[in-house]
C-alpha cells in the first residue's frame, strides 16, 4: 500500500465532522444549555455537588445503557435489563443466606458469598444466552423475545421473594461492594464501577474491531454477513454482555440496600433505552454512540431533578419527561435532515 | 409514423437547477410531442434524475418554466403531477405484494360511503385497460406470484387507467430479463398507440434505437440535441453525443489465461440448480450468462457459502461454501446482485465501506487500524477513479456506478484471489461501466481469476474469455470466446434449445 497521501490532500481535506460527532455535541449541547436554564431557576442547583449527584445518582441506569446501546447500534434491543437487575440481586441474596431460618424467606442456600455472586452473574447471564438463542437462532424480533425475558427474569425473582423481599441471615461483608467509599473519598464503588465500563466501553466502540463489527451489522446485516462478518456470534456477545452489567448493577444494588427485592429495577429497561434514544443512538441500528447515550442521561437527569427542584408534584414527572424525549428526538431528525440536505 | 403538429404534450424551456456549488441542471429547453416514445438519455450525473424529479413535482427548478400541452405547470408534489395527467414509474417498484392485481390497479382510488368501500365501474374500467396493455395477466391473482416484470405492467396500468397521458419510465427494464423486456416493449407500443406517451430513461442504448421515436440527450447538466430516432446514425451517434469518445468492448484475447484450476465445482444442486459442474481457471475471467432466473446468482452464492447447495466446491484444494466468512478467509470476494441492499453500508462513509471484508488485516490485537482504514480509502479513491471530493462520503450519496466502485473497492481489500461478480455493471452509465471492465481485466491479468455473472450479452462477450451458458438452472454449454462466437447460437441456447430469439 503505497500512496503518496499528499497528492490526494483534498480527499483528507474535504473531510467534515462526522454526523456522529455532530449529534453528540448536540446532544452535550442540549445537556449544558438545559443545566444552566435549570440553574436559573431552581435555588442551589448551580453546585459542584449537584453536578456529581445527576452523574453519581443515576450509575445504574448509565451502566444498564451502555449495554442497550451496543445492542440498539447492532439493531437489537433489549428490554430485559431491568428484570435482570432483580433476578441477579434476588439470587445473590438467596444464594448466601444461611440454611435453617426462622421462615422461608429468611432462609437461603447458605453458599460462601464468592460462590453467590457468581451464581448470580451466571444466572443474569443465562438470560442473556436465552436472547440471544431466540434472536440469533429463532430470528425472532428482539423486542418480543427481550420483553418475554423481562418477565421470566422478574418471575424467578418474584417466585424467589415470594412477591416480597429477603433481607435477613445475611453475612456481614454482604452490604460492602455497594456502599465501599474508595479512594478515601465519598465516591461509592458503584459509580467507580459505572466509569470505568464508561470508558472501556467508549474505548471498545471508538477504538476496537469490535465497535467496528457492531456498526456495520446495525448499518446494514445482510451486507455485514456477504462481507464475512459473524453476525450470530457478535450479537451473542453483545447479549451476553449487557445481561453481564445487568447482573453486576442487581448485585451491587442489593449489597446497597442489603435486600433482595423482586421489583427492584422496575422500568430500568425503558429509562435505559430512552437515554440511549435521547443520546441521539438510530433505533434502526448503525448509528449512535456510548458517549451521546450518556448526556441523554444527563439531560433525563437534569429534567427530572429541577421538577423536583421546583417542587413539582412527582405525579408530573412522566409528563415532563414525554416531553423531554420527544422534544429532543425532534430536534436530533431536524437537525440531521438539514445538514444532509 | 406520422405525427400532427400540435402543441406538445410537454416541453420545458430554460429549466435550471441548482444544488449548492453545482448546476445540476442547466439551461435545459426541448419539447415532447404528444403519442411518442421519447427517450432521455446522458451519463450518470448528466442530469436526468434531476430533470425528471422536477417533473414529478419532487424538486421545484431554480428557474425556468415546465408546460403541459402547452400551460404551464408548477408541481409540488408527485400527487400534484399525477393530476396534471403525468405519472411516474421508479426503479423501485411500488406495488403491494399481499393484495391481488385488481386491488393494487384501484388502491387509493376506491369509493367508498361511511369508510367502507363500495363497488363501482372503477372496477370494470381498471380490468379493460389491463386488458388492452397485457391480456396475460389474471386480475384475480396474487401480486406475489407474479414476475418483477409483470409487477411492472400492473404499475404502468394503474397510471394508465389513473388518465395519465404522459408515463415517465425510469430504467424499466434494470430488472427484466431479455424476453421480458420483449413484453414490456409491446406494452409500451399499445400505450403509444392509446394516445400515451412515454418518456423513457435508460443506459440500454439497443432498447432506446429498437423502441424511441426521438431522443434527447444530456451531458454535464446541458441538453445536447433533441432529434428524431430516424435521424440518428446508431449507437455509436448516440454515444459520442452522450460522452463524446468510443466505448465499443471488443474482445481480444489475454495472455494471462493459465491451465492452472483454481475452482472446481462438481454437482451443484438445489431447488433451482440442476448438477452443475465447472472449473475456474487461474488468471481467467469466466462468464455465466443465461436469463433471469437461470440460476446465475443462486451459483454466485453457492461459491461464496452465502446459500447452501449440495455437491462438492473445492477452491485450492480447501472444501469451501458453507459460509461467507469461510469464502473471504479462503481468498474468494463477491460483488452481490443487489449493491445498496447486499454489498453496501449506505449510511456509513466510503472510509468505513472499504475495510469490512477483511478484518483480520485492520485487526491490531483487536484494535482497529484506523491509519490504515484512511490508507486504503485514498488509495482505492483514487485507482478506482471513485467521483467524491472527499472519502467521508455517505455512499448512499454516490451515483450508481461510483456505489458499484466501493464495493469494488471493499472487494479488492479482501485480497482475494477469485472475484465473483454479480451483474456488476446494472444501472451504472455507460463511462463507469467501461471502468469498471478495465479493472476486471487488470485483476485478471495481475493473476486473479474472475467469475461474471450478468444478463447483458454485450458485456459478457465483450470481456469473458469463456462463457457458460445457463437454462433454467442447469448449465447447457461453454463457449470459447473469439470472433466466430454465433450470438444467434448463444441466445438459442439460454432460451431453451429450439425456439430460437432472433429479432
Amino acid at each position: 500500500m503505497s500512496v503518496s497521501i499528499k497528492a490526494n490532500k483534498a480527499l483528507f481535506d474535504n473531510r467534515r465532522m462526522s454526523d456522529q460527532m455532530y449529534i453528540t455535541l448536540l446532544v452535550a449541547s442540549v445537556a449544558v444549555g438545559l443545566f444552566l436554564i435549570a440553574s436559573m431557576w431552581v435555588p442551589n442547583f448551580f453546585q459542584l455537588q449537584n453536578m456529581l449527584n445527576l452523574v453519581t445518582n443515576n450509575w445504574a441506569v448509565i451502566s444498564l445503557g451502555v449495554g442497550v446501546s451496543f445492542l440498539l447500534v447492532s439493531g437489537n434491543f433489549d428490554l430485559s435489563v431491568g428484570g435482570i437487575v432483580a433476578l441477579s440481586g434476588v439470587l445473590s441474596v438467596w444464594l448466601v443466606q444461611s440454611m435453617g431460618g426462622a421462615n422461608a424467606l429468611s432462609s437461603g442456600l447458605g453458599l460462601p458469598y464468592w460462590l453467590a455472586l457468581l451464581g448470580a452473574l451466571a444466572g443474569a447471564m443465562a438470560i442473556g444466552g436465552l436472547n440471544a438463542l431466540f434472536v440469533v437462532k429463532f430470528r425472532i424480533p428482539s423486542i418480543i423475545v427481550t420483553l418475554g425475558t423481562m418477565m421470566v427474569a422478574r418471575g424467578i425473582a418474584q417466585v424467589i421473594t415470594q412477591g416480597s423481599q429477603r433481607n435477613t441471615n445475611l453475612p456481614d461483608e454482604f452490604g460492602v461492594l455497594g456502599s465501599l467509599k474508595v479512594f478515601g473519598t465519598s465516591i461509592q464503588l458503584p459509580v467507580v464501577f459505572m466509569a470505568v465500563l464508561l470508558l472501556v466501553a467508549i474505548f471498545i466502540e471508538r477504538k476496537m474491531i469490535f465497535g467496528r463489527l457492531t456498526y456495520w451489522i446495525g448499518a446494514n446485516p445482510v451486507a455485514a454477513r456477504l462481507s464475512g462478518i459473524d453476525n450470530a456470534r457478535h450479537i451473542t456477545y453483545l447479549y451476553l454482555f449487557s445481561s453481564a452489567i445487568a447482573g453486576v448493577v442487581g448485585i451491587l444494588l442489593s449489597s446497597e440496600f442489603q435486600s433482595g427485592y423482586s421489583n427492584r429495577g422496575m422500568l430500568m429497561e425503558f429509562d435505559a433505552l430512552v437515554i440511549a434514544l435521547l443520546g441521539g443512538i438510530a433505533i434502526a441500528g448503525g448509528f449512535g454512540s456510548v458517549i451521546g447515550m450518556f448526556f441523554g442521561a444527563i439531560i433525563l437527569a437534569v429534567v427530572t431533578s429541577a421538577a423536583t427542584g421546583l417542587t413539582l408534584s412527582p405525579d408530573w414527572q412522566f409528563i415532563l419527561k414525554a416531553v423531554a424525549v420527544f422534544l429532543a428526538i425532534m430536534a436530533q431528525t431536524w437537525a440531521l435532515t438539514r445538514r444532509n440536505q | 409514423m406520422t405525427i400532427q403538429q400540435q402543441s406538445p404534450v410537454l416541453s420545458v424551456e430554460g429549466l435550471i437547477k441548482d444544488y449548492p456549488g453545482v448546476r445540476a441542471v442547466d439551461d435545459v429547453s426541448f419539447s415532447i410531442e404528444s403519442s411518442s416514445v421519447h427517450c432521455l438519455v446522458g451519463e450518470n450525473g448528466a442530469g436526468k434524475s434531476t430533470l425528471i424529479k422536477m417533473l414529478t413535482g419532487a424538486l421545484q427548478p431554480t428557474q425556468g418554466v415546465m408546460k403541459v400541452n402547452g400551460v404551464v405547470y408548477q408541481p409540488n408534489s408527485t400527487q400534484d403531477a399525477r393530476e396534471s395527467g403525468i405519472a411516474t414509474l421508479f426503479q423501485e417498484l411500488h406495488v403491494v405484494d399481499e393484495l391481488s392485481v385488481l386491488e393494487n390497479l384501484t388502491l387509493g382510488m376506491e369509493q367508498n360511503r361511511f369508510g367502507f368501500i363500495i363497488k363501482s365501474d372503477l372496477e370494470d374500467r381498471v380490468i379493460q385497460t389491463l386488458a388492452t396493455i397485457e391480456p396475460s395477466i389474471n386480475p384475480s391473482a396474487r401480486v406475489s406470484s407474479l414476475s418483477v416484470a409483470q409487477k411492472q405492467i400492473i404499475e404502468i396500468a394503474r397510471a394508465a387507467s389513473s388518465g395519465a397521458n404522459v408515463i415517465i419510465m425510469d430504467e424499466p427494464t434494470a430488472a427484466l430479463s431479455e424476453r421480458e423486456v420483449e413484453r414490456l416493449f409491446t406494452v409500451i407500443r399499445r400505450l403509444r398507440e392509446q394516445q400515451v406517451t412515454v418518456v423513457y430513461i435508460s443506459h440500454k442504448l439497443d432498447e432506446i434505437l429498437t423502441l424511441g421515436d426521438s431522443v434527447t440527450v444530456l451531458r454535464d447538466g446541458k441538453h445536447i440535441v433533441t432529434k428524431p430516432l430516424s435521424e440518428v446514425a446508431g449507437r455509436s451517434e448516440l454515444i459520442d453525443m452522450m460522452i463524446g469518445r468510443s466505448v465499443f468492448q471488443n474482445y481480444t484475447a489475454r495472455t494471462a489465461v493459465t491451465n492452472e484450476v483454481v475452482l472446481s465445482a462438481k454437482g451443484l444442486s438445489n431447488r433451482l440448480l440442476k448438477d452443475v459442474s465447472f472449473d475456474i481457471n487461474k488468471g481467467e475471467i469466466v462468464g455465466f450468462y443465461g436469463l433471469v432466473g437461470a440460476g446465475k446468482t443462486e451459483i454466485a452464492r453457492a461459491l461464496f457459502g452465502a446459500d447452501k447447495v449440495s455437491g462438492s466446491i473445492v477452491f485450492k484444494g480447501q472444501q469451501v461454501g458453507s459460509s461467507p466468512k469461510e469464502a473471504i478467509a479462503a481468498g474468494i470476494a463477491l460483488v452481490p446482485e443487489e449493491r445498496r441492499t447486499q454489498g453496501l453500508f449506505t449510511n456509513l462513509t466510503i472510509r468505513e465501506n472499504i475495510p469490512v471484508m477483511n478484518i483480520r488485516r485492520m485487526s491490531d490485537n483487536g484494535i482497529f487500524r484506523s491509519a490504515d482504514e484512511l490508507t486504503a480509502a485514498v488509495n482505492y479513491v483514487e485507482k478506482l477513479g471513485i467521483a467524491t471530493d472527499s472519502i467521508e462520503k455517505h455512499t448512499e450519496k454516490l451515483s450508481g456506478g461510483n456505489q458499484q466502485k466501493v464495493v469494488l473497492a471493499k472487494c479488492l481489500f479482501s485480497d482475494a484471489d477469485l472475484l465473483l461478480l454479480d451483474e456488476p455493471t446494472r444501472g451504472v452509465d455507460v463511462g463507469a461501466k467501461t471502468e469498471i471492465y478495465d479493472i476486471i481485466k487488470n485483476l485478471a491479468d495481475a493473476g486473479n481469476s474472475v467469475a461474471l455473472f450478468s444478463s447483458e450479452l454485450e458485456e459478457v462477450l465483450g470481456i469473458c474469455d469463456r462463457i457458460f451458458l445457463l437454462y433454467c438452472g442447469s448449465l447447457k454449454s461453454v463457449i470459447i470466446n473469439g470472433p466466430n462466437v454465433d450470438t444467434t447460437d448463444i441466445l438459442n441456447v439460454v432460451t431453451g434449445g429450439n425456439k430460437g430469439v432472433t429479432q
